[in-house]
Formats: C-alpha cells, structure tokens, sequence
C-alpha cells in the first residue's frame, strides 16, 4: 500500500509537463534507434547520453529510461519487415515475426510486438514497483562484505552469459576495471596511473569512452553491413504499403497472444532483475519456454504466440531490470551500466539509500515508465504507417551521421578535444575487442561498477585489518559466495566435462 | 621447413598480458600494496593479477586453437578509422563543425556515390542537429580551429 502512495507522489514528477515532454521525446527517439538497424539500445543511449545534459537529474534519467524502454519496441519493427533485428532482443521476434510478415500479414504482427511489448513492459514495471523499495530495504542490511561481493556477482555474471569464452569475460572485466582506477585513489584522492599526464589525472571520463566503445565501435562494424543491407532492402518485403486499420488484430488473434504474453512477461521481469541478463536474455527465455507450450502454428512459422513470448518477455525484462539498478546500484546490462554512469555523473548515487533519500527521484522514475509504456504503445502504432519509409534509411547513410554524433557528442560532454580522443581510442580498442569475440559490454559494466567495488572492498579490509574472514562470517555471506563461486566454477566444470566426453568419444 | 604464421587473435591476450604487468609494477613501485591498510596500489593491483592470470590462459587457449578461422580487416574498416582521425585533425585548423560537415560531403560523394540531393539533405540535417541541439541549446563552445580564430 505504501508503495502505491508513494508512486501517486511520484506521478506527481511524471506527470510535470517537462517529464511529459522529455519521456515523450525518448519514446520517439527510441523507437527510431530502435528500429534502425545495427545500432540498438545500447549505443543509442550512448550518443543520446549528451542530449540529457541540459536537464535536471530526475528529466534527464525519465527521457533515458523512456528511450531505453521504447527501444525494445523499436528493435522489432526491422525484425519483423526486414528480418534484421534492431536490436538483439528483437532476434527471436524475427523468427516468427519475419515469416508472419512473409505471409500478408505484416500489419497484424507489429500489432501483435507492440501490444506484447506494452501488456509485457506493465507486468514489468507493476512488479517494479512492488519490489523496488523492498529490495533497497534488503539491501541496507548489505555491509561493505556483502557488497562486494554483491558486485563481484554482477559483474563476474555478466561475463558468463555474454559471449561463448568466460576466460575472454574474465579478462574484458578486469581490463575495464583497470581502465576506471586511472585518475584519482577513489578513498584518498591520491592520483594514480596518471603517467605524467595532466587529462590522465581527471580518469578516463565516462560518456566519451562509452560513446567511442559503443557507437564508434559499432559504426566501423556497419561499414561491413552496406552490401547485404543494401540486397534486403532492394527485395519485395521493403516495398509493402501498411495502415493501422489493416493492421488491427481479430479477437481470436488477441486470444492466442495473450497467454503467452502474461506467460513472458512475469518471467521476464525475474530474468530481467537478475544481475548479468537483461532484454536479450529475457526474450531467449521467454521464447524456449513457449515452446514448450501448445501454439496453433508451429513456432518458427509466423506463430502470433512466437513474436508475443519474445516482445513480452524483453519488455518485462527491460523493466525489471530497474529493480537492482536502483536498489542497489547494480546495473543488469550494458544498458544499465549506461543509465547508472548517468545517474551517477548527476551526482545520485543508485544503491540501498536512494530509495530514503531521493524518493521523488525513484518514484519519479516509476511512475514515468508507466507514461513511457502507454506513450510509446501509441507512437509505435501511429508510426505503423510511415515504418517502410523510416525503415529505408540505408545503413551506407548513417556511418559519416553515427560518425559525426560520436564526435560532436563527445566533445560536447567533455569540452574538451581530450573527449573526442578518448572516444576514437576507445572506439578502435572496442571494434578490435569485438572482432576477436572479446564482448564489450562487460568491459562497461566493470568500468562503471569498479569505483563502488574498490570502495567496498577496501573498507571491507580496513574494518577486519586485513582479514579475509569478514566475507565468510555470517550465512548470508556464505550463500553469496557460494553463487559467486557457481557461477566462476560452472563453465571451467563445464569445459572439463565437454572434454573428457571428447576423450571418451574418441576412444570408443 | 614450414613456416608459422603469426596468429593475430593473439594480439589481444598479448596486450593485456603488457597492461597487467605495467600496472603491477607502477602498482608496487609508486602506490603500494599494504601500509596497515589498503593503499592505492591495493585494489589495480589485484585485478591486475588477475587479469595477468587470465590473459595467461587466454592465450595459451587462443594459440592451441587451430579450427576457429582467422580474423579478417578489410580496408574499408580502416577507412572510418581515417575518416574519424582526419576529422579530429582538421578540427584543429578549421574547427569542429566545418570539419564534420566537409567530412560527411567527401564521403557520401566518393565513398559512398550518393547523389547531391542526398548529400544537400543529409548535410542540412546534420548541420540543424549540430548547430540546433549542440550550439543553441545546449549551448556548447566548438572548437573554431587556427584558420577560423585568425579571420574572426
């Protein structure tokens, strides 16, 4: 009950004709992000991160969360019309979307994402706000032990469910942390790292490197995508005529969306508040446990209930995935690690106190994505008829755009040149990072996560003197570290195992 | 005899290897590890360690690895690399803004053979966004560059 209170208090923020505003500009923006091909949600928060300067902590992060949000929605447009999914949670909406699409029935299945994606993100954001401030009031019993090794899962997590090599993981995570102890001793201030150099002693600043590891990264891999983008817009499904009203559902069509979607999206939202996952990992989820379920036509065919479970389930898990980030400062994704290096350089700092001391921001934040949801519903069907025409902006266009918002927004978030280099570094390193299968994401997490694991850490030590018994001295820590330790141990036990079958095999 | 080639997936692990050990030893050397306390060095050292041990194993698994095909760079790749580069140094001789827009120009014509009509809306968007939400609204100082501050 306290909590429906306080998110009535918090749409009071909403609900201020700024917030209305900025949430119904990220929607927009996120759609379109979301819907261009090869950019995705994470790199669009990325070059739209300097666009959010100008505003107050609470405006900026509602424009954001709305982007974010909106751009879940977006990334199944180009899945379902062209088969290249926006985004990758749109990659298992493609293979039931695409084929609908295939059948003369384009219309009825971004009906079918976009109503998912909203029944989906509102189970997503209900069970947001029944837990959030629970899980902060659980974390405020978490001491400088406890939260590291709280942060260790997150980050160590990410790693493993990103990418097929967890040792690649290892190394990405620590890399990014290394990269974040350059500049000042975050307890003494004392310089460190710095190598003589006068930029080196301020850190490495955040936006510029995430704009250069993300967008600029993503912009030299585009360069390879002109020939087979140009193929599938030259084909017969780029030139289809859509219209909401040919577009509108049958009854029967709603009754078989809707199971699945109820189905994906309180399953999402869990998948979604687990450190590590995310959007991705969501609708994976939210589309192998469908089928399982009885759908009228095979999946992988068109079935409504394939691009339902997937819609639903990344929606949910975009928004459940609010729930560690604001709780306890613990980003689920890259995207997270985007939204919480936001918070942070707004001075917030997201963990188990925000929820006491910044309720209207929290709340705020809340009840907005009830306003982006329901925004973004509608935009998404009245873009319906005007998608082929956003859709056939080709991929060759956007390099020297994507370039040139890389550049400008990372001078423009530094005001310095210094920005702009960091940027094109961090760009090149990232792009050489994915081309030898090294994922990035994990790299950005640990970069923004590594100040709050240092800090913890190292007061955990001073409190014990250096005893390493202060993170195995009460249950709750003994069941943290055990995870810790499942999820280091399990792909080493795992690759063991695939061998010794492989010598077994090879014997026989 | 047959000759090895170099197996450039391992450029990678080899970097990080370089950047574990520097951070080790600038870590020991100039911040130390454990003074009654944690000191700076304490935590980069740490992950250092780790990162050493991982990029170790890294790669040894990268090098035994003779099914996964080699990485490929393509000249075009190279090219947004240079396009970004040429950018940032023209920047300091004709500014931020003219330095993108004459970017933008060069490649869509020779790189990308776009048509003028394209080219002409793409760089008044371009320069609506920079100068409309960057300058105005934003309210951010580009950079004019040497030959720029001499005329103004």
């Amino acid at each position: 009950m306290e909590n429906f209170a306080s998110l009535l208090a918090g749409f009071q923020v909403a609900l201020a004709p700024e917030n209305i505003g900025v949430c119904l500009l990220g929607a927009v923006l996120g759609l379109v992000v979301g819907a261009m091909p090869g950019i995705g949600s994470l790199a669009g928060c990325a070059l739209l991160l300097p666009l959010t300067y100008k505003f107050n902590p609470t405006t900026a992060i509602i424009m954001l969360g709305a982007l974010y949000y909106a751009n879940m929605y977006g990334g199944s447009f180009s899945a379902i019309l062209l088969n290249i999914p926006g985004d990758s949670p749109a990659i298992t909406t493609a293979l039931d979307g695409y084929p609908m699409a295939r059948k003369g029935r384009p219309g009825q299945a971004l009906m079918t994402a976009n109503l998912a994606s909203f029944i989906g993100g509102t189970i997503g954001i209900l069970i947001l706000t029944l837990t959030a401030s629970g899980l902060a009031t659980i974390g405020l019993m978490f001491g400088y032990a406890e939260m590291t090794i709280i942060l260790l899962i997150a980050m160590t997590s990410i790693s493993w469910l990103i990418g097929e090599n967890p040792i690649k993981g290892i190394v990405i995570t620590m890399l990014g942390i290394l990269v974040a102890s350059i500049g000042m001793d975050t307890l003494s201030g004392a310089p460190r790292y710095e190598f003589g150099n006068m930029y080196l002693l301020g850190g490495i600043p955040f936006t510029p490197f995430i704009i250069g590891c993300v967008g600029f990264a993503q912009v030299i891999k585009l360069i390879n995508e002109r020939e087979a983008d140009e193929k599938k817009r030259s084909s017969e499904d780029s030139k289809q005529k859509l219209s909401i009203k040919d577009s509108m559902l049958t009854g029967h069509d709603f009754k078989r969306m809707l199971p699945p979607t109820l189905r994906s999206g309180t399953i999402g939202t869990f998948v979604g508040v687990l450190p590590g996952s995310g959007a991705t990992t969501g609708s994976m989820v939210g589309y192998a446990i469908q089928k399982k379920f009885k759908s009228e036509e095979p999946m992988g065919t068109g079935a409504i209930e394939g691009i339902a479970s997937s819609e639903a389930a990344n929606n949910a898990a975009a928004a459940g995935a609010f729930a560690p980030l604001l709780a306890l400062g613990i980003p689920g994704s890259g995207t997270g690690a985007v939204l919480l290096g936001g918070l942070m350089m707004w001075g917030l700092n997201p963990g188990p106190l925000l929820f006491d001391t910044n309720p209207e921001f929290c709340w705020g934040l809340i009840s907005s994505m009830y306003v982006a949801n329901i925004f973004t519903l509608l935009v998404a069907i009245l873009v319906i008829p005007f998608l082929i025409k956003i859709l056939s902006v080709p991929v060759k266009y956007m390099i020297p755009i994507i370039t040139c918002v890389c550049i400008v927004g990372a001078f423009s978030t530094s005001n310095s040149m210094y920005g702009v280099i960091v940027m094109f570094v961090s760009g090149i390193v990232g792009y050489l990072l994915d081309k030898n299968g090294f994922p990035t994401a994990p790299m950005l997490l640990a970069f923004v996560l590594a100040p709050m694991l240092e800090e913890n850490m190292r007061k955990a030590f001073i409190a014990s003197r250096g005893s390493l018994a202060i993170f195995t001295d009460s249950p709750l820590k003994l069941v943290l570290l055990a995870v810790f330790l499942v999820l280091v141990l399990t792909p080493t036990v795992k690759a063991i195992r695939k061998k010794m079958g492989a010598g077994k095999k090879t014997r026989v | 005899m047959e000759k090895k080639n170099f197996n450039l997936r391992t450029v990678i692990p080899t970097a990080t290897i370089v950047i574990s050990l520097l951070f080790i030893v600038v870590g020991m050397k100039d911040y130390g590890f454990w003074k009654g306390q944690p000191t700076p060095g304490f935590f980069p050292i740490i992950i250092a360690v780790v990162l050493l041990a991982s990029s170790i194993a890294c790669f040894i698994q990268i090098a035994r690895d003779t099914k996964s095909e080699a990485v490929h760079y393509n000249r075009n790749e190279l090219m947004v690399m240079l396009g970004a580069a040429g950018i940032i140094l023209c920047t300091f001789v004709i500014g931020l803004v003219p330095s993108c827009l004459i970017y933008i120009l060069l490649w869509l014509k020779f790189v990308e053979h776009a048509s003028w009509k394209v080219i002409i809306i793409i760089e008044l968007i371009m320069a609506a966004i920079i100068l409309g939400v960057f300058t105005f609204w934003l309210q951010i100082r580009f950079p004019m560059g040497m030959l720029l501050e001499m005329i103004l």
